[in-house]
């Protein structure tokens, strides 16, 4: 199967400290990667470099087999690269519809076709489809700001989702949100994976959360690849248990 | 835009259709120029109320396009195209001007909008071979329209309604357009607008051309109406006069442009019964409103209105329901 998203050799320091050393991984198609590791491992950084929003020290990053070291945010996401953020990042005066709206319509023709075109730039119905697969659809006209803390993190990630991303990077999807919406969340990726056969990676704290969704581990210490393999063989992995879980099993 | 506003729109269309009929020709030359400023608003409503965008320029716009038309008509270009030409360099100079925005925000941008204000009007001061200086231009002719003269004040204020009309029009309809959304995603959390495909870069930069353009726009009618233009009528005051006006109406709120030129047109003529303090009550008024409400008269609006929505009893099969999770 071929590599969606290749990094190769990634260095970034912040003055004296290396916050990211000499990491290599890549992340195939169709696959859930999970990357963990204590705080201050580098698992952030990792992500900010992925995504453009860092320029790594040192390394490559290729998505799809094309250079995308330093590109701007806005032009990895018209290749395919989506992402949530570890703090919730929803437009709160726009609609739940419109929130949907406007995570695809920049990928629709020019600007400038944009501004004739239709006001919901055609988006309308799959803006609908996505709202009924993440179970808001009575919500659909509500402000997204006068949602709850977990209906706003499902929107977050169908937004993520709105504009049928190749690779989609979640940054701490299960933060802050109950162990019922949670269990909710984590059944809609398994669902979209399934039905789209989309590729993620996703940083996450939530042991449970990480070992039930992911289909490979990728563990940080100290901004160097520790570990990496199965979930369950990532539980027993000693040098895992050393360095993050402190000396005692999960 | 629910009933009751389709109703009031309608009755303030009226209003500004026949109001002109029962008053004087100093009534008549206020409400053109609430018509004016009002477009120079939209404009700075569009940089500042959707897109998030400071801006203590718009006033120098207004001069740059008031200068423009004045210029050209004198050197007997037609008056349409003298319009147009003040839209499109301001245009151009707004694009120019938001590059700082892509590096400053807040407080920082409004001083540097603030600073190009004052060079604004330095240049038209100083400038004397091109401006006349502080002699400034007069008699800027109202124009012909295919042979319909404006010349008269009730002519020319219906020409400026016209144009507040169609120019809002046009604003109205880009705002129900993916820009629309678009600008409001640059206001509202500008890091997720870009992680979404948005180039928060270019439309930063059309929201300041867009917005300066109006302001070119209005400026190419205050020529004409005020038929007297001088550097100090384009001074950091107006400049904050249009952004009271945005503020006072309700910045973000597409009404709110209209609202806020009527009350800083007019509420200084309906205090002028106090002689020398009207200036002072204007200026307390102007406080009070901002310390007890400031989303804006829109704002207020809204507040009420959902307030009596929530205390309106819900129909019976919601209140059964609920929506929350």
């Amino acid at each position: 199967m071929s590599a969606v998203l290749e990094v190769s050799n990634l260095r970034k320091s912040f003055g004296g400290i290396s916050a990211v050393n000499d990491v290599s991984f890549d992340v195939r198609e169709g696959e859930i990667l999970g990357i963990i590791g204590p705080n201050g491992s580098g698992k952030s950084t990792l992500f900010n470099c992925v995504l453009g929003q860092l320029l790594p020290n040192a390394g490559e990053i290729r998505v799809d087999g094309k250079p995308t070291t330093g590109m701007r945010p806005c032009d990895l996401n018209r290749l395919g690269v989506s992402r949530t953020f570890q703090l919730l990042q929803v437009f709160p005066q726009l609609s739940v519809r419109d929130n949907l709206i406007l995570a695809g319509q920049e990928h629709r023709g020019s600007m400038l076709s944009r501004l004739f075109g239709k006001s919901d730039a055609g988006l309308g119905d799959a803006a609908r489809k996505m709202i009924d697969f993440f179970q808001l659809s009575h919500l659909s006209h509500e402000q997204a700001g006068a949602l709850s803390y977990g209906q706003q993190k499902l929107l977050d990630a169908a937004m993520a989702f709105m504009a049928g991303p190749r690779l989609v990077l979640l940054d701490e999807p299960a933060g802050g949100v109950n162990l019922t919406m949670l269990a909710h969340l984590r059944e809609r990726l398994r669902a979209y994976h399934a039905e789209r056969h989309a590729t993620f990676v996703v940083i996450e704290h939530q042991m449970e959360f990480v070992m039930a969704l992911c289909t490979r581990v990728l563990v940080l210490a100290e901004g160097r690849i520790i570990a990496q393999g199965a979930p369950q063989d990532i539980r027993r992995n000693p040098t895992v248990i050393e360095a993050y879980l402190g000396g005692q099993s999960a | 835009m629910n009933r009751l506003g389709a109703i009031a729109l309608g009755a303030a269309t009226i209003l500004a259709i026949v109001a002109p009929f029962f008053l004087r020709r100093y009534g008549i030359y206020l409400i053109s120029m609430w018509a004016v400023l009002t477009i120079a608003a939209i404009g700075l409503n569009l940089t500042l109320g959707y897109a998030g965008q400071v801006s203590l320029a718009q006033g120098a716009f207004v001069g740059i396009g008031a200068y423009t038309v004045a210029l050209l008509t004198q050197a007997g270009w037609p008056y349409p195209v003298a319009f147009v030409c003040a839209g499109a360099l301001c245009f151009a100079i707004g694009w120019l001007l938001g590059y700082p925005a892509l590096r400053v925000q807040h407080h920082y941008l409004a001083f540097v909008t603030l600073a190009f204000t004052t060079l604004v009007f330095l240049l038209l001061r100083n400038e004397e071979w091109l401006t006349n200086g502080i002699y400034g231009i007069t008699g800027t002719a109202r124009p012909v329209l295919f042979g319909w003269s404006t010349g008269s004040a009730l002519d020319f204020y219906f020409f400026c309604l016209g144009m507040l009309a169609l120019l809002a029009a046009a604003t109205w309809w880009m705002l129900r357009s993916p820009w629309g959304r678009a600008f409001l995603a640059l206001r509202e959390n500008p890091l997720r607008a870009l992680s979404l495909g948005l180039d928060t870069r270019r439309y930063t930069l059309m929201a300041f051309a867009l917005g300066s353009s109006l302001g070119g726009m209005a400026g190419a009618l205050y020529a004409p109406l005020v038929q007297f233009i001088e550097p100090n009528s384009f001074s950091l005051g107006m400049s904050f006069n249009l952004l009271l006006m945005v503020i006072v109406g309700g910045s973000g709120y597409f009404f709110g442009p209209f609202i806020g030129a009527l009350v800083a047109v007019l509420l200084p003529e309906w205090t002028r019964f106090t002689e020398g303090y009207y200036l002072l009550l204007y200026a307390a008024l102007v406080m009070a409103l901002m310390a007890f409400c400031p989303s804006g008269l829109l704002g207020l609006v809204e507040r009420v209105s959902k307030a009596m929505t929530r205390r309106a009893p819900p129909p019976s099969d919601l209140r059964a329901e609920g929506t929350s999770p």
